[in-house]
């Protein structure tokens, strides 16, 4: 909704810059020059307002932010289920794009009818469509992920979308640096210069230990699980051959 | 404050290791009452069954093996994973008093107590007596119970969803998509990116590049 809006208003006003234009070339020729200079980034992309405002069907304006009118005063809304991943890995990306802002739009919906029931003190009609939705849209969010993964191995060979590298740091862990964009390189960056990324000597005897507890902690906790295994058969002779 | 530390604290705290699982859920006002924090009850021993043996679903017909409605048969209403147990809609009760309030005594029901696993079996459907299942697959791929004693499969329940709908049952409202929509498929792969594929769409054009930038 949100979007169709400030879409719609953006639309209005490059219609408004065009006109300037339009009229200022007839008949100033040397003002214009500068307004044209001026707006030329929106003019450029001027098909891009209209072709919204073609495709924005908004019919009801601020209606859109509440319910059905049938629906007003129900102490339930039936509701069909959240997308599943696996229709959403049918649809085109078109499609995904467009249903995006649909879900968009009814989450709006949503929140506003429970914006409304929190100030009267009610209960939400079907407080789990907002649920729904928001599944719905986290899982389009992980289709149009996977497509960009699976794009980006291809072309590519990254796996991630964030490089990034396994370093230590100065406790002596070894963890997943992820990289970040920077105007300037690593060289001349004097406070990524000052970062450490290496184990002090200091350290290193610390890190042994470490490594020690966690392996101690790792063997305890197996023979805790094989210890509780073998109680519970001895319980229960028949069918713990699974656990 | 430090990010972690902030996180750590929005984090769920963890369960107790021995927490006792109840007939309500752990995070309800009545599992708060009768396990508060702290407390040490006696250990139980839960049989551990995997997710793919395990056989009574909500909704089926089953019959009592013991206690005080033995032989009797009834539909599950609840099943709880964490305990084995199954709760039979109207059966193996006990009458209780609820609602107390200052002079007035409350109102006198009958509530139902939960059966352990071992204490019911499933029935077959084709003769209404107790049987043994086994799970198995049909020709079409389709896992099933099979009883063990004639042979025939014992058909899952109808099942509902949490919110009160049978999917078999469900009708097209207003904003469901029809099924035909829902499985269309319109997606083929292509070497571009959805933002270009959309920008295309919509007779975008973007000339504008971004600067050099360098990773580390």
């Amino acid at each position: 909704m949100a979007a169709a809006v400030t879409s719609r208003l953006s639309a209005a006003l490059c219609r408004q810059f065009q006109r300037v234009v339009t009229v200022s070339s007839f008949t100033q020729a040397h003002y214009a020059a500068q307004t044209i200079s001026k707006f030329q980034s929106c003019q450029q992309r001027a098909p891009v307002y209209s072709r919204a405002l073609h495709t924005s069907c908004v019919r009801k304006g601020l209606d859109e932010f509440f319910d059905l009118p049938e629906n007003w005063g129900e102490p339930t809304v039936k509701s069909g289920a959240p997308w599943t991943a696996k229709q959403l890995r049918t649809k085109s990306n078109e499609d995904l794009h467009k249903l995006w802002y649909v879900l968009l739009k009814e989450k709006n919906m949503l929140l506003t009818i429970e914006q409304e029931a929190k100030r009267q003190c009610l209960q939400m009609p079907s407080p789990e469509r907002v649920k729904k939705v928001e599944r719905s849209m986290k899982r389009l969010d992980t289709v149009v992920q996977e497509r960009a993964d699976s794009l980006r191995l291809l072309q590519t060979g990254q796996e991630k979308a964030r490089p990034g590298a396994w370093r230590k740091n100065v406790f002596g862990k070894t963890i997943w640096y992820k990289f970040r964009e920077h105007p300037i390189p690593w060289h001349l960056n004097t406070r990524y210069k000052r970062k450490r990324f290496y184990e002090p000597l200091h350290v290193t005897p610390y890190t042994r230990l470490s490594l020690e507890k966690h392996l101690k902690s790792k063997v305890r906790k197996e023979r805790r699980e094989k210890r509780r295994h073998k109680e519970l058969a001895e319980i229960f002779p028949k069918k713990t051959a699974v656990a | 404050m430090r990010l972690t530390a902030l996180l750590s604290m929005a984090a769920k705290a963890a369960f107790p290791h021995d927490y006792r699982y109840g007939t309500s859920r752990p995070w309800t006002v009545a599992a708060r009452r009768v396990n508060p924090p702290g407390k040490k009850r006696r250990k139980v021993f839960v049989e551990p069954i995997a997710n793919e043996d395990w056989h009574v679903l909500r909704g089926d017909t089953v019959e009592i093996l013991s206690g005080k409605d033995k032989g009797k048969q009834g539909k599950v209403s609840q099943v709880f994973r964490h305990r084995n147990w199954v709760i039979l809609e109207g059966l193996n009760t006990h009458y209780r008093y609820i609602g107390k309030s200052g002079d007035y005594k409350g109102t006198y029901i009958a509530s139902e107590a939960p059966l352990l696993l071992k204490d019911i079996t499933l029935v077959d459907p084709t003769d209404r007596k107790p049987t043994d299942i086994e799970w198995r697959y049909t020709e079409e791929g389709e896992r099933v119970r099979v009883s063990l004693r004639t042979g025939r499969i014992i058909p899952k329940p109808m099942y509902q969803r949490r919110d009160g709908i049978i999917p078999q049952q469900w009708k097209d409202g207003p904003k469901d998509t029809s099924p035909d929509d829902a499985l269309q498929q319109t997606y083929t792969p292509s070497l571009k990116t959805l933002e270009e594929e959309v920008m295309e769409k919509m007779n975008i054009q973007e000339d504008r590049r971004p600067r050099k930038s360098y990773w580390y």
